[in-house]
């Protein structure tokens, strides 16, 4: 359990990072916090010829309001977020989201940006941020580039950044008034990876639901929407009926589902229904109780 | 000897035992949550190297060629070494039963995935790491058996080929003519139940420091050994050293539960370090050979067994069929697993016949090895399951089915169906008082209105006893020729009057020392503190096992106060010498030596011990100038087995029974304990606190046990559960903390009446628990039947009792 050899280098600019990307030719990786990939190096799954480290950048460790937005600083730390009044009271989707994430030595070192980059597919972080309609801010040597959150994503464990770029900035939206967000997973043990997890977001006017976003985690390699639940619920007043309908649409929603000891495929699908039944009743009295 | 033992606290030579059943603070808690404690891992000698092991791949492999030449020319790297290496220096691994050992590392063929291959010692860990990359090994991979019931068929794949089989052994005991009780039986349930391998995972893995002295051809290990004098026997016989040529040395270590093995390992560095010249090689597993290749897991069961009762439900016959997986060889005492449930076969019920088809089978994954309650926990489940199933066939209360067939208080002691005696208990007292406690028909009442709504609601209730003070007769159905288990201390008194203590064993966290010095505080009236407990190895140690098998707390007991009283009587003629008094009528008390009603005949410990070690001039001519003595201890009146297994084995009989309430989430399959009574009686507790965190502590690993923990392995034998994220531990958010009481039946037979409790609530908890979960499903007509009682696996039982009602609608 110890990494074979490696260099190291901790750049004190972003510039200066994406300039060592480039010149490793693909085989450096990036540590922010270090939760995934210092496990991967110790096993030897990880051989990276070099080590940038982001921890003396400069200014990556922020939450801000910005242009309307919560901006995040890609190495701010999920305990950071996790105490922030400002998401806290504007998008506490974000907040109840990072309270479920490992335990709180993993959310003191792990970081908002490295859960992203890592893309695993029974993480949090990447199904809020679809969710969210969230952007993410990349730095390349071309300059910088915006990707929405539902691009971000292609295949597990991979992202659409390219080799020599660094994401530098979640960008998420406010909770709009009115609107009720609910985040559940079931996992064997508190702070495990998700079996299956759900994401869920309502909005409610006049008695009537005015818009919907459910995405599941856990259950596929990459963040799943359940587009037909979100579609069959435009218009449907909340209750019962419909979000049962919605949850049977979640549980075909996986094309590909994981299976694994702990959970089958099945399980996985079934489980999904159940939190997204559960997910929008939680959503809707939450969305009831703001407006 | 355990002539002169104080057998009550009260005999103990003072007015008021001020330490001893008290809750005393650990002595060894300082060291520990100051960091000051040796670990292995801290440990650093001159010259040290550090060893890695190269492990198997594949479950089943030819070695068709090993070159290890790139790995040797690395710099820093100082020694390498194979099969080849093993098969011309060692002999085969000890085996119970004996004969079926390999070398420590793999010759011609690997048997498991994990197993040792070839290993390096270099400069550092991670260039022995990096050496391992460059050593090249040509596997040709044959076909595993990894299921236990494949490996008993012709054709299956040999994990021996000499041996012709792949069962170790295959034995019917027929304890009572149990055929006439299942043939005159009102009624008899049946259970097929499956216990998967789960096993001890201690803070610390195992680690070692191997030196060679190439002068003397003497070896030393210092390690994290559970039992120092055990393994150097071990030792000596795979490196074929005498005995009195190695020195293992026990460090303070994190934990064992049976887990820390170390055989493989301290034989791998010592012969990496006898390669180097001597040099001393540390090896330290890390946490994934330990969960892969480590001689951490066990109990891998097939269970079919059955329970005659009378339409009373008064138990007549029990018959319990194992088929016992023991992965790639017997290397690890897990055929002692499947023996000691002979110690309390029957539990706490009276059943006069019993019987046991054991089998014994070696398949392509890891050897098991002990954990925490060492076979007995499997056992337990598979009982308490067949009594909970009679209760619910015949309309009784589990509760009340159990008290009909309790052992009564005062039929002790108790000699159960399969040999062995129960020394005391009062196994009624202790379901009152848990039912009490627990409120239970208010539980009930609760149940009841919970099923009326649709909630899966369980309780859980069983009672079982926990086997204390191992003794080896009690594992002779496997091969095992001894019958008794010394354990010695050595007390001595300096010339300031303090004590020290030298044992056999070092820190493992139950709390022995403090034991030790509460008893010696108490026995010369001196100050906790005045007592100073020295661990010594395993050349230095009077004859010790160690830890291990509900058993230390007792037999240490024996043993400081057996040297003790001979302590005593060198002070009482060195004193009655002094104060010209007959030795008959000097007396120690409160600590001092005195004469009764002779106002002034008095002097202190310290004073006396001061004349013996000072003033040669002032003692008996005939008597030592020491005020030391040793006392090696044994349990008394064990008896050697019969050819069934038969024999007085473990000493005492804890008793505990557990009430659960749980909670089973319908849609998901997610239990939540939400309610934990215990009534525990292990005798007279020398510490309660220490008694309380055994039970908490059983009560974590019992949790886990029942809804957690369970080693995987697919169809080719590979290990699917090789990091803690998926080999899975509870944490704190798991496990209750349960509402405990002491019942007190003092052992007649042990000193002070104290009886083992060091597994504590592993004997009980993962029935409890499990008997809970059937206990929520018994109204769907589905139960349970494997373990651990996954979500995954509750989830499939509620499915298929929703598709069989639709069905049947």
């Amino acid at each position: 359990m110890k990494p074979p050899p490696f260099a190291y280098a901790a750049p004190r600019s972003v510039a200066d990072a994406t300039a060592l990307l480039r010149a490793s030719d693909g085989d450096a990786k990036l540590l922010a916090g270090g939760q995934s990939l210092l496990p991967l190096l110790a096993m030897r799954l990880a051989r990276p010829s070099l080590l940038v480290d982001l921890g003396r950048i400069a200014d990556l460790d922020y939450v801000r309001e910005d242009d309307g937005m919560i901006a995040i600083g890609a190495m701010t730390t999920k305990t950071a977020v996790e105490r922030s009044a400002l998401i806290r009271t504007r998008q506490p989707l974000l907040h109840d989201a990072t309270r479920l994430i490992g335990h709180p030595q993993i959310r003191n070192r792990g970081t908002v940006g490295g859960s992203m980059a890592q893309a695993d597919p029974a993480a949090e972080y990447p199904a809020v941020a679809v969710a969210l309609g969230a952007t993410l801010r990349l730095a390349g040597e071309r300059g910088e580039r915006s990707v929405d959150a539902a691009a971000f994503f292609p295949s597990p464990f991979t992202t659409a950044l390219e080799p020599s770029e660094i994401l530098t900035e979640i960008r998420v939206p406010m909770r709009a008034a009115g609107s009720g967000w609910s985040v559940l997973e079931i996992a064997r043990r508190h702070g495990d990876f998700a079996l299956a997890g759900a994401v869920v977001m309502l909005g409610i006017e006049s008695g009537r639901i005015a818009s919907a976003r459910i995405v599941l985690f856990g259950v596929a390699p990459v963040p799943v929407r359940v587009s037909a639940g979100e579609a069959a619920l435009l218009g449907e007043s909340p209750g019962r009926p419909a979000f049962e309908h919605a949850a049977a649409c979640a549980r075909d929603a996986v094309s590909e589902p994981l299976s694994d000891p702990h959970a089958s495929a099945a399980y996985r699908c079934h489980l999904a229904g159940v939190l997204v039944g559960r997910g929008l009743a939680e959503a809707a009295a939450r969305a009831e109780g703001s407006s | 000897m355990t002539g002169g033992i104080p057998k009550t606290i009260a005999d103990l030579p003072t007015s008021k035992a001020r330490y001893i059943g008290e809750r005393v603070p650990r002595v060894e808690d300082q060291m520990l949550v100051s960091g000051r404690a040796e670990f292995i891992d801290n440990a650093t000698l001159p010259g040290m190297l550090h060893g890695a092991i190269l492990r198997s791949p594949f479950a089943h492999a030819r070695i068709v060629r090993i070159d290890t030449s790139r790995a040797r020319a690395l710099p820093g790297v100082f020694a390498v070494v194979t099969g080849e290496d093993a098969r011309a220096t060692t002999a085969p691994l000890g085996t119970i039963p004996d004969g079926w050992g390999v070398h420590c590392l793999a010759v011609d063929k690997a048997r498991f995935v994990g197993e040792p291959v070839a290993a390096v010692a270099a400069t550092s860990r991670a260039l022995a790491e990096d050496a391992l990359e460059q050593i090249d090994v040509e596997y040709e991979p044959l076909p595993a058996v990894v299921d236990a019931f494949e490996a008993l068929k012709p054709g299956a794949p040999l994990l021996l080929e000499e041996k012709g089989s792949n069962v170790v052994l295959h034995k019917q005991f027929r304890w009572g003519d149990v055929d006439a009780a299942f043939r005159d039986a009102d009624r008899v349930v049946r259970e097929k139940l499956r216990w998967n391998r789960l096993g001890a995972n201690p803070m610390e893995t195992f680690g070692v420091i191997a030196q060679w002295d190439p002068s003397e051809a003497t070896l030393t290990c210092r390690g994290s050994y559970q039992t120092q004098g055990y393994m150097a026997l071990g030792i000596s016989a795979v490196l074929q050293i005498p005995a009195h040529k190695v020195r293992v040395i026990s460090h303070p270590h994190g934990g064992s539960f049976g887990g820390k093995g170390g055989m493989r390992g301290t034989c791998i560095a010592a012969m990496l370090s006898r390669q180097a010249d001597g040099r001393p090689v540390k090896w330290i597993e890390d946490r994934m050979e330990y969960l892969v290749g480590g001689a951490g897991q066990a109990w891998d069961r097939h269970y079919e067994a059955a329970l005659a009762l009378r339409s009373d439900g008064r138990f007549t016959g029990l018959h319990v069929t194992l088929l016992d997986d023991l992965g790639g060889t017997p290397e690890g005492a897990g055929a002692i697993s499947a023996a000691k449930p002979l110690a309390s076969f029957t539990g706490c019920y009276t059943i006069p016949v019993a019987a046991y088809d054991l089998t014994l089978v070696l398949t392509n994954k890891l050897p098991t090895g002990p954990y925490r309650g060492m076979g007995p926990p499997p056992h337990n489940w598979v009982l308490e399951h067949l009594v909970d199933t009679a209760a619910r066939e015949l309309g009784i209360d589990p509760g009340e089915i159990r008290r009909r067939n309790f052992i009564a208080k005062d039929r002790f002691p108790y000699e159960i169906a399969t040999g062995n005696e129960y020394d005391s208990g009062d196994y009624e007292a202790a379901l009152d008082r848990v039912l009490e406690m627990s409120d239970y028909r208010r539980l009930r009442e609760e149940q009841a209105q919970a099923r009326a709504e649709g909630r899966l609601v369980g309780i859980g209730l069983v009672s079982t006893i926990e086997p204390g003070v191992f003794d080896w007769n009690a594992y002779a159905i496997v091969g095992v020729p001894m019958t008794g288990v010394p354990e010695g201390a050595t007390v001595s008194i300096d010339l300031f009057g303090k004590i020290v203590v030298k044992v056999g064993f070092s820190l493992e966290g139950q709390g022995q020392y403090t034991v030790a010095a509460q008893l010696l505080a108490d026995y010369f009236g001196v100050e906790l503190g005045d007592v100073r407990v020295v661990a010594q190895d395993s050349l230095s140690a009077p004859p010790h096992f160690g830890p291990g098998g509900s058993r230390l707390g007792v037999a240490l007991t024996g043993a400081v106060l057996g040297a003790a009283e001979r302590v005593k009587a060198k002070l009482v003629r060195a004193a009655a010498h002094l104060l010209q008094a007959d030795p008959g009528v000097v007396v120690l008390r409160d600590g001092r030596l005195e004469v009764p009603g002779v106002p002034g005949a008095e002097m202190t410990v310290a004073q006396v011990a001061a004349v013996m070690l000072t003033r040669s001039d002032l003692l008996p001519p005939d008597l030592e100038p020491s005020p030391e003595a040793t006392c090696v201890w044994t349990a008394p009146g064990r008896t050697p087995a019969d050819a069934d297994g038969r024999a007085k084995s473990y000493l005492t009989a804890a008793n505990a029974c557990h009430i659960v309430r749980v909670e089973i989430d319908a849609e998901t399959g997610q239990v939540t304990i939400d309610g934990y009574w215990i009534a525990d009686d292990c005798g007279v507790r020398l510490n309660p606190a220490n008694v309380e965190g055994m039970i908490q502590g059983g009560v974590a690993q019992g949790v886990g046990a029942a809804l957690l923990e369970e080693y995987v392995y697919d169809a080719d034998g590979q290990p699917l559960t090789s990091t803690f994220a998926d080999y899975l531990l509870p944490t704190i958010s798991d496990v209750p903390i349960p509402e405990t009481a002491a019942i007190v039946t003092p052992s007649p037979f042990t000193p002070l009446g104290a009886k083992g409790v060091g597994e504590g609530a592993m004997h009980t908890t993962p029935a409890a628990v499990l008997c809970a979960i059937n206990d929520a499903l018994a109204p769907l007509g589905v139960q349970a039947t494997e373990t651990p009682a996954s979500p995954h696996r509750l989830w499939k039982l509620l499915e298929s009792a929703r598709s069989h009602a639709k069905s049947n609608r």
